[in-house]
């Protein structure tokens, strides 16, 4: 028998061959008609052979990888759910971060993975291509995974049934929603700087980590397991980020200030995002992992300084609200819990005051603004609730036509001053909440008159079910949104002391660790 | 107990002490080995091990598979030896690397001579002929000293029994006191080499004709002198060599009339001085100002068409760095004599350039 052993072939050349030799260049039709879409942003790309692989990676090792990834975390979930696990969190008010999670964040995982593929889709080279359809499986696993561990929460608490719902309609969703809508519309370019690198890259950290280690400080393995299982997809997609964007910046000098554009917007855009991160670490963790004060000076400060710093050599700057940032780290939890506590009644979450216990620690976390600006705003409410009067804002905020926040933040050298700003497009007046979110406004009115504003819906008589008549005597707005949500009132809303998750919860408890 | 490993495709052998991660040692090495979270998470560093037994340390069972442990992967971040060891590392091979090994040399100090008021010529003659490549460096014994140092070889790889370094006096150092005020002619000196993987990727100009560059600064002569040297003696290779050498006065730059000789001799060889600090109205005719600002200007701030080679300071290394970048060179044309000490494994960097 003729036996001919053949040299092993290394991890490059395996790769070369599964990647790139199968590309081809298309003869009867044009490249530009094959991928109409990389030219129109003004990106200008002259040899796609230049962009380094950044992980060799083939499709038939991916399916592998993942393939023990799933089987490991489904094993993990199944044995928390058998045993309970849920009852083993520190307290209840820990599932409402977890409710946070899954009507903000989750969907758009699912986001990302459409994105991916269509720019996967648009990119000549075969290196990006690859790249993009792996991050695309991740991003729908991702979402898949998620839904599937918190789905055993849906079994006991409330909040979680609507969540595909509510994450089209509910006020506070139309943030992270809005955040990917504007991205998907992009073009490829500007999607994978907007999501590959700023937001995977420069701001990831700060959106998994509080969140995962959420989980483990608060007992609750199943959404850890799933946490580390997504986080060992990350690296690929930090370098992804890193590869593009030194590729662009080496390809021509023309691409410099596109680039430098969207870094600013699309920095600026996840910041504001994350401000439902910030209010999550530092008010609705029953044991907390750190302040967001402190995560913003490791992860942006400390890491995306180091990353600008070599960024500079190609010319690109610190994001222009960069240094906004860093002084509303002081601030921004403290003004977004205040919020959510006030329209307690309008989320599928709970809210509550922060307790004496919680206040020290707020106190020690943020010596310079926590007693001077915040604290007795809590004492306060705790006051009023203690009274009879939970209060509850009954009339609508104002929201910033670029990140659909209610106008509730302070002017960056003045926290007792609420900042607005304001553009005229065609005779209307658009108002925004910062420097940051004008200045997107102003380069694209055009795209940004057209956001869906959860409050204007309102007002215009969008966000009420079809069955009922506003014009009828007795009309009870709030009553019909909730409805039109698919917020129960009572169970799914308000305040965390008056719910029957709370109430559950510490039935199940007892009725679990005694007779 | 410390293990030796062996890194694939490089051949290159790190030792690793006790407890020291494998990442650790390669880096300390000078080798650089893909990584990102340095606690086994990412499994951004994942690795094959081919010969030897390994142990896993803290590596975390998402980042690396069972099925990858059975089929002999590691992260490096975590993993220590428990034997010698053989990985193979995803590392692109360079075809002009000639991964000499390192050999102990013994030798006697053939002459000493002042270069500048801080600069000494020192040549050994070796017992055994050396082989090197342009570039590398040794490790000189200091008696006394526990550390050996390294210093670069000034001299041309074709001159295998006699080696010349060029040594500068730092001030309060231990080494290079020793060299400048006890060292003296006829003494036996000990040393080990060649190290280092500074050197000319003749095959790439070779494929995309491209020119050399070479950026040397403070007391980085040496190695872009070696190279030059060897690159000049090679036939049949027409690419434009340049190098722009930078001092900071008159009295500071060595080797002076030998470049401008080569300059004078090979038309593709030119030779750009550069001083800082030289005094007004000295009569200096060549290019004033930092390396850096030199190379821009006769450039024309376009270094396209150009691998290039950096030898100094840190200071100048970057200033250099961003100046090329600027003018349109990249990090995979751009080679710098680079030792990853402990500290700067340390340091928070991004993970933006591996290499630069």
């Amino acid at each position: 028998m003729d036996m001919k052993a053949s040299k092993k072939l290394g991890l490059k050349e395996r790769y070369t061959l599964m990647t790139r030799d199968l590309a081809w260049t298309p003869t009867y039709q044009a490249v530009k008609d094959v991928f109409p879409l990389t030219e129109y942003e003004g990106i200008k790309i002259h040899d796609w052979d230049k962009f380094e692989d950044p992980f060799r990676m083939t499709m038939d090792s991916y399916w592998k990888y993942q393939a023990e990834k799933e089987r490991k975390l489904y094993a993990i979930i199944d044995a928390f759910t058998q045993n309970n696990g849920h009852l083993g969190v520190t307290d209840a008010r820990y599932i409402n971060a977890l409710k946070l999670f899954l009507t903000g964040i989750t969907p758009v995982e699912y986001m990302a993975h459409r994105g991916f593929a269509h720019i996967g889709r648009q990119y000549p080279g075969a290196g990006p291509r690859v790249a993009c359809l792996m991050q695309s499986l991740d991003e729908i696993r991702h979402a898949q995974t998620q839904i599937h561990s918190l789905s055993n929460y849906n079994k006991y608490y409330n909040g979680f049934q609507n969540w595909r719902h509510q994450h089209d309609r509910v006020w506070y969703l139309s943030v992270p929603k809005s955040f990917f809508d504007d991205a998907v519309s992009g073009g490829p370019f500007e999607y994978i700087i907007a999501i590959g690198f700023a937001f995977e890259y420069v701001l990831t950290n700060l959106l998994f980590v509080p969140f995962i280690s959420g989980a483990a400080y608060n007992g609750d393995m199943g959404a850890m397991a799933f946490g580390f299982s997504a986080q060992s997809d990350e690296s690929r997609h930090m370098t992804l980020g890193l590869e593009v964007i030194k590729f662009i910046l080496e390809q021509d000098p023309a691409n410099l200030p596109i680039v430098q554009a969207w870094i600013d917007k699309w920095f600026w855009r996840g910041y504001r995002v994350l401000t439902l991160v910030a209010m999550m670490m530092d008010y609705m963790l029953p044991k907390r992992v750190m302040s967001w004060k402190e995560a913003w000076e490791i992860y942006a400060e400390q890491n995306g300084g180091a990353l600008f710093a070599d960024l500079a050599r190609y010319g690109i700057k610190v994001p222009k609200g960069w240094e906004q940032a860093c002084k509303e780290k002081d601030h921004l939890s403290h003004l977004a819990w205040n919020t959510f506590y006030s329209y307690g009644m309008a989320a599928p979450f709970h809210t509550w005051a922060p307790s004496e216990k919680d206040m020290e620690w707020l106190s020690a976390k943020y010596p310079d603004t926590f007693d001077k600006y915040y604290r007795s705003l809590w004492t306060h409410y705790a006051r009023e609730q203690a009274e009879g009067r939970r209060y509850y804002s009954t009339t609508l905020p104002m929201l910033c036509q670029i990140c659909q926040i209610p106008m509730i933040f302070t002017e960056p050298d003045d926290p007792t001053k609420i900042a607005y700003r304001e553009s005229d497009y065609k005779n209307i007046k658009y108002h925004f909440c910062s420097d940051g979110c004008k200045s997107i406004f102003d380069l694209e009115p055009g795209k940004y008159v057209q956001s869906w504003l959860p409050v204007h819906q309102i007002h215009q008589g969008n966000c009420f079910p079809s069955d009922v008549d506003p014009g009828k005597p007795g009309f009870n707005p709030l009553a019909e949104v909730l409805r039109w949500y698919r917020i129960s009132d009572g169970i799914d809303n308000r305040d965390y002391a008056d719910s029957p998750d709370k109430q559950n919860f510490e039935t199940w408890r007892t009725q679990a660790t005694g007779n | 107990m410390s293990h030796q490993l062996t890194i694939e495709p490089l051949g290159q052998i790190v030792e690793v002490g006790e407890g020291q991660t494998i990442l650790d040692a390669a880096l300390r090495a000078g080798i650089y080995l893909p990584h990102a979270c340095c606690h086994g998470l990412c499994g951004s560093c994942k690795v094959q091990v081919t010969e030897g037994e390994i142990e896993h340390g803290e590596a975390s069972g998402f980042a690396l598979m069972d099925f990858e442990r059975d089929e002999g992967k590691c992260l490096p971040c975590c993993a220590t030896l428990e034997s010698d060891t053989v990985i193979e590392a995803e590392i692109d091979e360079e075809p002009d690397a000639l991964n000499l090994p390192v050999q102990d040399f013994t030798g006697v100090v053939s002459r000493i001579e002042n270069l500048t008021p801080t600069v000494k010529g020192v040549w050994i003659e070796l017992d055994a002929p050396v082989t090197f490549q342009a570039g590398q460096y040794i490790n000189l014994q200091i008696p006394g000293e526990h550390q050996p140092r390294a210093f670069s070889i000034a001299s041309s790889p074709a001159r295998v029994s006699e080696i010349e370094l060029n040594i500068r006096l730092v001030p309060g150092g231990k080494g290079t006191g020793w060299v400048h005020k006890e060292l003296k002619a006829g003494e036996r000196v000990r040393l080990s080499g060649p190290y280092g993987r500074f050197f000319v990727r003749a095959s790439a100009h070779d494929a995309e004709q491209l020119g050399y560059l070479f950026l040397a600064g403070g007391s980085g002569l040496s190695s872009p002198r070696s190279m030059v040297l060897d690159l000049l003696a090679a036939s049949g290779d027409d690419k434009p060599i340049t190098l722009v050498n930078g001092a900071r006065s008159q009295d500071e730059l060595y080797h002076h009339a030998e470049l401008q000789r080569l300059a004078a001799e090979h038309p593709r060889f030119t030779y750009v001085p550069a001083l800082s600090g030289e005094p007004e109205g000295s009569g200096w005719r060549g290019a004033r100002g930092f390396v850096h600002e030199a190379a821009k200007a006769h450039f024309n701030n376009d270094f396209r068409g150009h691998k290039a080679y950096l030898c100094g300071p840190p200071q100048m290394i970057d200033a250099c760095i961003t100046t090329l970048m600027q003018g349109r060179l990249f990090e995979r044309d751009i080679y710098t004599e680079k030792f990853i000490s402990a500290a700067d494994a340390q340091q928070v960097r991004s993970p933006l350039f591996k290499k630069i």
